[in-house]
Formats: C-alpha cells, structure tokens, sequence
C-alpha cells in the first residue's frame, strides 16, 4: 500500500534533519518500538511489538537511513520479520526549509506485508499504516518541540 | 413389503448426527504420549530458504520434536502424478518455498499451545524471488520458475482435435469469441482436515487414522512416496467426516508429512488443521482462463467450437491433477450437439495453493465459459438466448448420444427439460415484466444455463493428459470399479460395507434400502459400516464419493453384491426344498416357490444353515454369507488413439432458470427465484436428492457471488479468514424451485445416475447470465466472477451509456 503526507515542523530545516537523525529520538517515536540498536552507520536493529487486526506479535526488524542529502532528503528502509509474518516498507522523506523556525515535511511511502497480516488483516493495513505514520510524526513533532524548550 | 428405493425414508445417520454421537476425526482416542503437531508455514509466495534454525524452538518444555523438509526427505520420495513434467513435489518445503502456508517446519509437543508458541521460535532466512500469480504471465518464457528443473511453468498441454473445426469455421456465418476467467475458489467443509499418525518400527508399518476422501487411488501414491508396500501403510477413514466436497482428497500430503514426523519422533502425532490453515494451506480449484470461440450459423446453430482452457493448478502440481483439466472432457460441448471440437488444454503452476478436487471438479470451469457464449451468441445475433439453446440442445431421438469427443451422454429428454424451466420460471412473462421495469430504471435480468452433469468417473480420463503414445508405453487404465461387501450373521441380520467415505451425503440410508428392497428384509435389520479401512475393506481403485459416485457406482455395487447374498440363500433353499433356484421367489422374510407358495423356507433357516449346518449345504457351496461385489460399468473403455473417451459412467442434466434484481444504490445482486430442474435418472431417495441440489446449489451461489481465494499480484493471500472469504450461510439462500424428471439410466443396474454437483457446475453461470442479462442495455458483459457489490458497482461506474441513463433519471 502507498501514501503520502505533510507537515509543518516548528524548527530551522537543520534542527529538524538533526532530531530526525538522532536514534534515541527514532526508538521513542516509533510506535511499538521496544529496543533500538545501531548495528552499522545508519542502520539499526530494532524490537517492534504490533497488533494489526486480530494479528498480535513482535517483528525483529531492521531501520536503514539511506540516499542522505543533508539536511533535505532521506530515505527510510524499515524491513521486519516475526510470527505474524513480514513487512516492507520504504519511507522518503523531504524536508523543505520555510524559515529559520518552521520547516515543512514531506513524506511518501511504500509499504508491503505478508503472511499471516496479509491473510487476515489486509482489510486494516491501510488505515494502521496511516495511523502509525502520523503517530511517528506527531511524536516527532513533539521531540522537536521538547528538545527547543530545553536549549 | 413395499419397494423402499425412489420413496423419501428418513436418513438413518441423522439421529447420531443431531444427538451429537457423530464419529469424526477428533471424537476417536489419540493413544498415550500422542504428540500434538503445529505446522509453520511460508510467509512468502517465492523465496530461498536460506537456513532453518530450530534450536531455540527445541529448548521449549514440552517440544518433543522440531522437524524440518531435510529431515523428512530422508523418509519419502516425490509424490507421483500423472503428467510427464518432473515436479518435485513433497508435503514440506525442501529448499524453496512456493506459496504462502506452505509448510517450513513441524513442531510436535505435549499440547497444542506449547507447539504453537514454538513455532515462533523457529528462524527461518529467506530470500525473496519474484513471485508469478498471474495465469497468462505465467506461460511466458521470462516468468519467474517456480520449478527450475522443469524448464516452463507449465505442467501439462495437450490439443484435440474432433471432426472437422476448421472447415465449421470456415463455413460459418458468424465467428463469436470472448476470454472467460473463472476464479480460484473452495468448499469450506466445517469439519477441518484432522490426522493421527503412529509408525511402529516393529512391522515398519505407518497407521494413518484421517478424515481423508478417497482413500484407494491417493493411497498407491502415498505408499510410493513412501518407498513401502501397499500394505504398510494402512489408512483407516472414520465413520463421519464433517463435509467434504473433495477438498480432502487434498490432505494425503499431510498425512505423509505426519507420518515421517511420527516416525522421527517416535510416537504417535496427532493434528487439527485450523481454519486459517484450512484457507491458505489445504486444497482448493483451479482458476482458469480460457478463450472460447463458436462458429454459428445464421440460425444461431453452432457447428464448432475452439477452447484454449488454462488451469492454474498452484505451485505443484499435485495427484489428481491436472484432472481438473479432462474429468469433463467427454462433455466438453455441454448439453448441445456440436460435431467439431477443438481444444487446447493446460495446466501451469504459480506461486499459489495447489489445487485438487472440488465439488463440480472442472464442471463450473468449462461452463462458465460454454454458457456465457451461447448467451452471447445470442446477444450477437439479436436472438432469444433460450432459442439459441433450443436450436443447439441435444434432441431426445439422439439418445444415447456420442459427443464428439468420446462420450456417450446414455439417456435424457433435454428439450423437455428446459421447457419444463422456461414454463416454472415464467421466462415470457418475466421478459414482460423486465421490459416495464425498466421504463423505471430498474435493473432485472433472467439467466439460463443447460448442463450435463457427469458422474461416475472412468478411470482412463486421466490418462488423457497424456499423448497416445505415452500412454502406449504403458497399463491401459480403464472401467470404474467399486465394490461392496454384503454379510448376514446367523440371526439373518446384515451388515454392509462400502467404500464410498461417505462425508454427509447419506450412503448408509440407500445402502440400507437397497438391501432392504433385494433382500426384503426391514431397513433397520441393516447395518452399514462406512468406515474404510486399506486393510481390511475391499480393495478396489475407488475413490470415494469422487464424481458422486455413489449413486452411479456406489448402489449397483451394493445391489449386485446383495443379489450374490440372494442368489446363494435360493440356492440353499432350493437345495432343501428339491426345487430349482429359479422357481424361488422372496418376500416378507419367507423363499417360496412361485407356483405354489406353501412349499417355503424361511429366510433366517436359509441363513441359519449357511452357518450352523454347512453340511446340510448344496455339493461344493461354502458355508457362511459374505459376498463381494466388484462393479464397473462397461462404456468405460481406456481413451482411444484419436483421444476419444468416455470419460463418466452416465450423464445427468440440469436446466437452470434464474431471475435477478440489481440494487442501482448498492450493486448488490439479489435472487428473486431460482429454478433448477434435474433429471439424473431413477431417484434412489428423493429427500437426499433435493439436499444434494440445496447443497450443490449453495456451494454454486457461493461461486458466484462471494467466494474467492483472493491474492495480491505479488503473491499475498489476501483471504484468511471468513472475514473476507465469504461463504454463503442460511440467509444468503434465495427461493429455490427444484422439480425432477426421472430418465432412467440403461447403463447401471437401479437407473440411477449421479447427481450431488449439478449446481456447483450450473449456478455461478447462470447467475452470471442472469446479471449480463440485467445489465445488457448498459453494455455491461460478465466474463469473472465473484459478481459481488463491489465488482458490480465498478462496472456500473466505467459504464458511460448508465452513468447517463442515471443522470437522466435524476
């Protein structure tokens, strides 16, 4: 499934290029997210805990930051595995400065699931994916908003 | 005692079944330390395995076993089909995985739960190969392999060819063509495939207690795979078995897979398939493509037809594949009489559940495409589809009628039939009243649909898959051969055992009456086992209700092996009465001479001297009652070097008439009344007969408007649960009209003939019919099914002429 969206973040484009690169920012964002590791350069291993309809389950995954162009564009390859079954997904993210407070987020996504998810819960996989995109942003926006009260 | 055959007797399996006495296969004991198997399956359609990693799996308390496709091949090889393509198939993926629920790895544990949790355990690393769904695409030289070693996807194809196409073609004023797509759909028995497995090193012997239709044929291949003797591997078939409109043919390969485990783990394994596994991972039809084209004549008369018939058979091809392809070969041109014949028949494999037996197996394939273009015709050349269909249908003096290709249709009255559904359904004045309606924006349509319903199957069809001189090479396979065994202990009461696993259809209640009415004994003096046993039932090639052929082969088995039981009881009475046996006559439990009826010997005296006093029995005569009958119907040659085969023993017919109504808001389809007339010979029971058509009917409404195994282009199953595979249930079933005639059969002994699939083959066309019908004036044709609200309202929406048509109601 695909999608798409914006926003507005309350942040210069290199404050925000720097949270959205900071790894304990990502492990609290991503919803379900239980354990988050750096295993190489901009890539970690990471615990996922998520119920898509009635499939309950945790998903060993993997989170690539790739195609970096500092501080306008990256690439977010999310791959997971566990009992409920397998998800794909490729996130690109572009990040065009407004002014020196206020960035605008864009975002497009292409995500694919498999196993037992596909099988019983491809009716909700829409929505869920929406639901986990804007609740990682949302919480991003948050952290953003978090970190300029403590500078 | 009045003739209990063709009488409407109560079943006499209901009273278990409803005061929950029923023997499934979860009702009978599991021996001690039985271990409870749980299946990890694929997640992929199309992939590498990698590295299977079971160790963290086999730490968990409980876990007596963790079991992966390496470890099972050491014990099997390849299950055998019947096409030359050398697919490797085994019940487990080996290095590679095929389609999603493919079975990884088997976990065996105390219990269910602790062999579920470990399956999580398991690391499986795959790598993901391009998956290939589609039908077409998968023909194509740059498709993705699913079987490198078999160099094409494709698993069988063969061409016929019957009388003279081209020159039909050549001669005719119309050539009428459309591409039809059947879908991949199920049968959803509520019983789930259920095994118990043990191997005993001792005899090195596997007991395989299943839940399996069709133990004989299947049973050779397992024992192959196997590398054992027939008779090590017994396969014991409980007495109830929860539905199963072939689909469980489809669970041998479990049964093999369980079996290894068994004897890896060195104790009994028990498993209870589930439903999601039961959707994605057990047996389903075959979706089809296939291009059809008629050549008509300005009459609307067609000369000839060519198909190209595509079966997708899934990821392996698989025993009784690709029979999909040929069971209906015989009655390839349906009920109508066209002399040229042209077909090309193949079966390719993608990254899909592989596909067996289903009620209707390949009928509603072949005619929905068949029926779809006789109404096409008829649209083509401004005809009335039901004159198009009275200038084709085959007519009563062309009785027993020769296909073109082999087969011989024994008796029926077609046109008769379908006047008889054109009259109960009102079709004139339906068409009145469509054309009023209308006028309001209304959406009604009437479909019909004529079918030859075959039963019974020969088994040298299958052999069709092959050329005529690879079946030269070797065993010519032909007849249908069912046996029956009849027994009286000396009380004079009867057992019988068939082989027809029967799985709700009610074989014990028409076994029972036809001894009741040869023997003239009361039915409840009858027992009928039904449980089959390889090692101790009559071993034949029988398959089990295949074909419904229990009331083609089934009955005359039994009727023959009860008249062998009669025939030695008048011997001994004559014997005793210094009459000859063909001066007897039977009633009311007495043998009597015909020309002076004083002269007797009771019925239990006769049985009595079979077994306490043989010496009192005629020279030579053995002593005891117990009598087998083989049966096989005679027009069963093997094919033919031109490939003519009569593929089925007899042939009934189905005339459908069926009226729809179109929500304009919602696109649903509602039936407003459904018309089937059946003729399927002399009825044995007629309130089995019209369950068999309710049911029939049901699984074919099922076709038609809801159910599809559905998967996404790369391969997902999309499906799993009743959820989104929907299944027509009570509400779902629309007024329903049966009427029968009855043509008795010249070929088997009771005249009867098949008859539990008639609609599964009938109604997802004519519904189809029905709805192009209702849609004709916006230009709409069907050619896929399911016809569900969605789909409907998608082609509502691409239609220009009703998008318009709408705006100027509004």
């Amino acid at each position: 499934m695909e999608g798409k969206g914006k926003m507005s973040l309350n942040a210069g484009i290199e404050r925000s290029w720097e949270v959205l690169m900071d790894s304990n920012v990502l492990e609290k964002c991503i919803m379900g997210c239980e354990k988050l590791e750096q295993i190489e350069e901009n890539k970690y291993e990471a615990e996922l805990a998520m119920g898509i309809a009635a499939v309950k389950g945790r998903y060993s995954s993997t989170i690539e930051l790739a195609e970096l162009d500092k501080p306008k564009h990256y690439k977010l390859i999310v791959k997971g595995e566990g009992g409920p079954g397998t998800v794909e997904a490729v996130g690109n993210i572009d990040l065009i400065a407004e002014d020196e407070t206020e960035t605008t987020l864009k975002y497009t996504y292409d995500a694919e699931v498999g196993g037992k998810v596909a099988m019983i819960g491809q009716r909700m996989l829409g929505g869920v994916a929406k639901m986990i995109i804007q609740d990682f942003f949302k919480k991003l926006k948050k952290e953003l908003e978090n970190t300029k009260q403590h500078t | 005692m009045t003739q209990s055959i063709g009488t409407p007797v109560n079943r006499v399996e209901d009273d278990r079944l409803l005061t929950g006495q029923g023997k499934y296969m979860d009702d009978i004991g599991t021996p001690p330390n039985t271990a409870q198997a749980a299946i990890l399956r694929s997640t992929y359609p199309h992939a590498d395995i990698i590295s299977i990693d079971t160790s963290e799996a086999e730490k968990v308390t409980g876990v007596k076993a963790v079991i992966t496709g390496e470890q099972i091949k050491q014990y099997m090889k390849p299950f055998s089909v019947g096409v030359s393509a050398p697919v490797k198939y085994y019940p487990v993926a080996v290095d590679k995985v095929r389609y999603v629920g493919e079975p990884v790895a088997v976990v065996l544990a105390k219990n269910r739960y602790i062999a579920e949790d470990a399956l999580d355990k398991i690391k499986v690393k795959y790598e993901a190969l391009k998956p290939i769904v589609d039908i077409e695409q998968s023909l194509e030289s740059d498709a993705p392999l699913l079987h490198e070693n078999v160099g094409s996807n494709i698993a069988n194809h063969r061409t016929f060819d019957y009388g003279e196409v081209n020159q039909a073609f050549e001669q005719a004023d119309h050539v009428i063509k459309h591409k039809y797509h059947f879908p991949k759909y199920s049968a959803i028995p509520v019983e789930t495939y259920g095994i118990l497995a043990s191997y005993e090193n001792s005899e090195d012997c596997y007991t395989i207690h299943a839940n399996f239709h069709g133990p004989f044929v299947i049973q050779a291949v397992m024992a192959q795979a196997l590398g054992i003797p027939g008779n090590k591997l017994r396969i014991v078939v409980p007495k109830d078995i929860g539905g199963s409109y072939g689909i469980k043919a489809g669970a041998f390969p479990y049964m093999v897979l369980l079996a290894i485990t068994s004897r890896i783990a060195g104790c009994s394994v028990k498993w209870i398939e589930d439903r999601q596994e039961h959707l994605s991972a057990s047996s389903s039809g075959t979706d089809r493509v296939t291009y059809i084209e008629a050549a008509v004549k300005k009459s609307g008369k067609v000369t000839g037809l060519r198909m190209k018939m595509i079966d997708n058979v899934g990821a392996y091809i698989r025993a009784p594949e690709p029979a999909c392809l040929y069971r209906t070969h015989a009655n390839s041109t349906g009920a109508y009489d066209i002399p040229n014949l042209h077909i090309e028949a193949i079966a390719t494999m993608t990254n899909k559940l592989p596909t067996g037996l289903i009620r209707g197996y390949g009928g509603q394939e072949l005619y929905f495409p068949l029926e779809r273009l006789m109404q096409r015709v008829a649209k083509e050349l401004v005809m009335d589809p039901a004159d198009v269909i009275r200038e084709n249908i085959i007519k009563k003096h062309q009785f027993p009628y020769k296909t073109a290709s082999g087969g011989i249709y024994d008796s029926g009255d077609y046109e008769k039939g379908f006047e008889l559904a054109i009259e109960t359904g009102k079709y004139t004045e339906f068409r009145r009243k469509q054309q009023e309606a209308r006028k309001k924006g209304k959406i009604f349509g009437v479909g019909l649909a004529n079918i030859v319903e075959p039963s019974g199957s020969n088994m040298g069809y299958i052999t069709v898959a092959l050329t005529p001189e690879e079946r030269a090479s070797s065993l010519p396979k032909s007849g249908c051969a069912e046996a029956a065994t009849v027994s009286m202990d000396p009380t004079g009461s009867v057992n019988v055992r068939i082989s027809t696993t029967p799985s709700g259809q009610g074989h014990e209640t028409v076994a029972a009456q036809i001894i009741a009415d040869v023997l003239g004994i009361p039915m409840d003096k009858v027992n009928v086992v039904a449980e089959l046993d390889t090692s101790t039932s009559a071993w034949s090639i029988a398959s089990g209700s295949y074909s419904s052929r229990f009331a083609s082969l089934g009955s005359s088995a039994v009727f023959y092996a009860a008249h062998k039981v009669k025939s030695k009881l008048f011997k001994i009475a004559a014997h005793q009465l210094q009459v000859e046996a063909s001066d007897l006559e039977l009633k009311a439990g007495s043998i009597f001479v015909k020309d002076n009826p004083e002269q007797k010997y009771s019925l239990k005296r006769a049985v009595g001297t079979a077994h306490w006093n043989p010496l009192a029995l005629p020279e030579g005569m053995e002593p005891g009652i117990y009598e087998t009958y083989y049966y096989t119907a005679k027009n069963t040659e093997p094919p033919d070097e031109q490939d003519l085969i009569n593929s089925s023993v007899t042939y009934g017919f189905v005339s459908d008439l069926v009226t729809v109504e179109i929500d304009p808001e919602t696109a649903n389809v509602e039936i407003i009344d459904y018309v089937t007339i059946h003729d399927a010979g002399k009825l044995l029971n007629p309130k089995i007969v019209d369950g068999q058509i309710f049911g029939g009917l049901a699984h074919g409404l099922g076709g038609a408007l809801y159910e599809e195994l559905a998967y996404d282009s790369k391969g997902q199953f999309l499906t799993g649960s009743f959820m989104d595979y929907l299944c027509p249930t009570a509400p779902e079933m629309p007024k329903v009209t049966i009427k029968h005639m009855e043509t008795p059969s010249p070929i088997t002994p009771l005249g009867a003939k098949g008859l539990g699939e008639g609609n599964t083959m009938s109604a997802p066309v004519a519904v189809a019919n029905a709805v192009s019908d209702a849609l004709s004036p916006y230009n709409i044709e069907i050619d896929t099914l399911p016809l569900s609200p969605n789909y409907i309202w998608r082609l509502l929406a691409k239609s220009d002429i009703y998008q318009k048509h709408k705006e100027v109601n509004a």
